[in-house]
């Protein structure tokens, strides 16, 4: 079984500053392969070990998203595929359009296995962009994978229920962050990562439809609550009634 | 309360690259992935090992399987071949995580470069990997009753026989006691103070009841006697009546270790005494803006970073081949000092909060043994005036 794991070299979000004016410094800040997109590696991981095969992490990224691929490398992935763009922040159209190239040169795959999004800006586009491209079926949101040599059942993790879904192989599966615990990388893992094959492919070998992007973000801000610091006063009863009617006046409550 | 996460920092980051600007993006991997481990792993369970709710030895098995002790040892030992600084940087993060896990680990690494330095070639071969993985745990017996800084009194024998050593004889302090599968114990031939190398279990090694202490909770610390203990010939570390000589040596490189612990639990008590000073309002306003709180954040920061490029700079003499007891000595001195003073403020921060807060209090606790341990700070200062006026000849 060949399977594909898709990582994202994003920004690590636990070291991410944000300035007085509420924008994440994103300038210099550090990145790693994305949270949940080791959930995808693990899935992969645990796959080959009960069917064998190759398990081959792609990314898409400038030449840093490297250290994402050697992160998937240092938990055990077979070698790495990197497409190498100088496009900045892509969409999730170039970035589904990028992936699905180098998953037709480097391919066939069995199962195309990606995380629900990203860490940084969790569109959670590209895997259903990526399995229309590649014109096989979609599989989003799963906590519980199973695979044959003909086909992949998927537990769906959906907002009110769980859904049960049969697709025949090759497919595109997302996978949710309850799927599994990713291992830990040894230390001796870490530095033989770097030993293992990674293939470089620039976007010029891929038969693409431009640098059009259909999307671009206009800006991004850090989520902030403020507070309006209302104090009322007055006796329990006097006091409810006026809670009351701030609620009401706030459409909290209808009136 | 995410406090002084991520454990491997920005700041350690921009300082490995300042140090090491051709090597340093490899090293960051490593402690970086180190750190992450640790914050997931380690330090959740730091408050319990404290309270003597959960032991330490599973979190610590696992960290060591990860690869923590490989880091200064070459590939042919299981090591990674990295700097010593790599692997103090790590003990730094690991005594943000627990202080604790990191004795205990600081003391089996520093048995494991002892075997490494004066260790036979069969010595090494057959106990090295296996320490440098984590499959064993190692323990360092020097101390004992009526001998403490005075090392070259140790009273343990070793009473070479036809087949074997004798060991007869107490020592006390001794961490990792009763966990440990290898004791590195420092007994008189007649040639003078030896080393020897114990494996546990041995009918004649007796271990003590686990010692009440202040601080360092989580780590076990008794007395181990020998009662005709028999260890084979080739047990003898080096040669007869250098013993101590090993131990001070072992020492000077651990001394840089203990400064890096130091600093990593003062990185935990700063970073919770800053973020409650902006929580904690008096007079109407956070206590931060009062200008005796902002001292004690500039102190407080002040030694920490300034403890951290000491035992950098010891680490850096040591990896260079440079004489380094000196400074090893003086990043021990100043970071263990400071460590109690950064801890005691911030249970000042914290007032009454701070005296009834066991998450708090026990950075104070975990840092007083290290002052004593290890070289006291006063035989220290000797040390190293003696080696300052030696070089002023």
């Amino acid at each position: 079984m060949k399977f594909a794991v898709c990582v994202k070299h994003a920004v690590d979000e636990s070291e991410l500053r944000i300035d007085s004016e509420g924008k994440p410094q994103l300038d210099g800040a550090q990145a790693k392969m994305g949270t949940f997109d080791k959930n995808a590696v693990e899935e992969a991981l645990r796959l080959r070990s009960g069917l064998g095969g190759e398990v081959i992490a792609i990314t898409v990224g400038k030449t840093e998203a490297k250290k994402s691929l050697k992160e998937a490398l240092a938990m055990g992935a077979d070698r790495g595929v990197h497409v190498l763009t100088d496009l900045g922040v892509l969409d999730p159209s170039k970035t589904s359009e990028l992936l699905a190239g180098a998953i037709a040169k480097t391919g066939p795959y069995d199962l195309v296995i990606c995380s629900e999004g990203s860490s940084d800006t969790y569109t959670g586009l590209v895997p259903p962009m990526l399995a229309e491209r590649l014109g096989v079926p979609y599989i989003g949101y799963v906590r519980k994978l199973e695979v044959t040599e003909q086909s992949v059942k998927a537990e769906r993790s959906l907002e009110e229920s769980l859904e049960s879904i049969e697709s025949p192989l090759a497919s595109v599966v997302s996978v949710v962050s309850e799927i599994n615990e990713p291992r830990y990388p040894t230390l001796i893992q870490i530095m033989q990562a770097s030993k293992k094959p990674v293939e470089e492919i620039q976007p010029e070998q891929m038969a693409l439809a431009g640098p059009h992007m259909p999307t671009s973000v206009l800006s991004m801000m850090a989520q902030s609550s403020k507070r309006k610091r209302i104090i009322i006063e007055g006796t329990p009863s006097e006091a409810a009634e006026k809670l009351l009617a701030a609620l009401e006046k706030e459409g909290v409550l209808p009136s | 309360m995410a406090l002084a996460l991520p454990l491997f920092s920005a700041e350690h980051r921009v300082l490995l690259k300042t140090l090491y600007p051709s090597t340093h993006d490899e090293y960051s991997e490593v402690l970086a992935s180190l750190g992450k481990f640790m914050e997931k792993e380690i330090m959740p369970h730091s408050p319990k090992f404290d309270l003597g709710q959960e032991p330490i030895g599973p979190s610590r098995k696992r960290l060591l399987e990860n690869g923590m002790c490989q880091i200064p040892f070459p590939s042919e030992y299981g090591g990674l071949g990295l700097p010593f600084s790599v692997y103090a940087n790590a003990v730094e993060l690991l005594g943000t995580a627990d202080a604790s896990i990191a004795l205990s680990v600081e003391i089996h690494n520093a048995v494991a470069e002892g075997i490494f330095k004066f260790g036979t070639t069969q010595q090494k071969a057959n106990l090295l990997p296996s320490l440098t993985s984590g499959k064993t745990l190692a323990s360092f017996a020097l101390t004992e009753p009526a001998s403490g800084s005075d090392a070259r009194t140790v009273r343990t024998t070793a009473k070479p026989t036809k087949d074997d050593y004798v060991i007869n004889g107490s020592k006390t302090f001794i961490t990792n006691a009763g966990e440990a599968d290898v004791y590195m114990v420092f007994a008189r031939t007649e040639k003078g103070p030896s080393c020897l190398l114990v494996e546990a279990p041995n009918p004649g090694i007796r271990f003590g009841a686990p010692m009440s202490k202040l601080g360092m909770r989580g780590s076990k610390t008794s007395e181990v006697t020998f009662e005709d203990c028999h260890v084979p010939k080739d047990s003898l570390v080096g040669v007869e009546g250098e013993g101590i000589d090993y131990a001070t040596q072992i020492l000077h490189g651990a001394r840089i270790v203990v400064a890096a612990l130091n600093v990593g639990i003062s990185s935990l008590a700063y970073a919770k005494a800053l973020d409650y000073s902006k929580q904690r309002n008096a007079f109407g306003k956070p206590i931060s803006e009062f200008q005796l709180t902002r001292e004690k954040i500039a102190d407080m920061k002040t030694g920490i970073n300034a403890a951290r490029l000491l035992y950098f700079y010891a680490s850096r003499l040591k990896e260079s081949g440079f004489d380094y007891s000196s400074e090893a000595a003086q990043a021990k001195v100043f970071a263990t000092e400071m460590s109690l003073k950064v801890c005691d403020a911030a249970i000042q921060v914290y007032g009454g909060y701070g005296y009834t807060n066991d998450e708090l209090h026990r950075h104070w606790r975990d840092a007083r043994l290290l002052t004593i341990g290890e070289g006291t700070s006063e035989v220290l200062r000797l040390l190293i005036a003696s080696r300052e006026l030696a070089r002023a000849t």
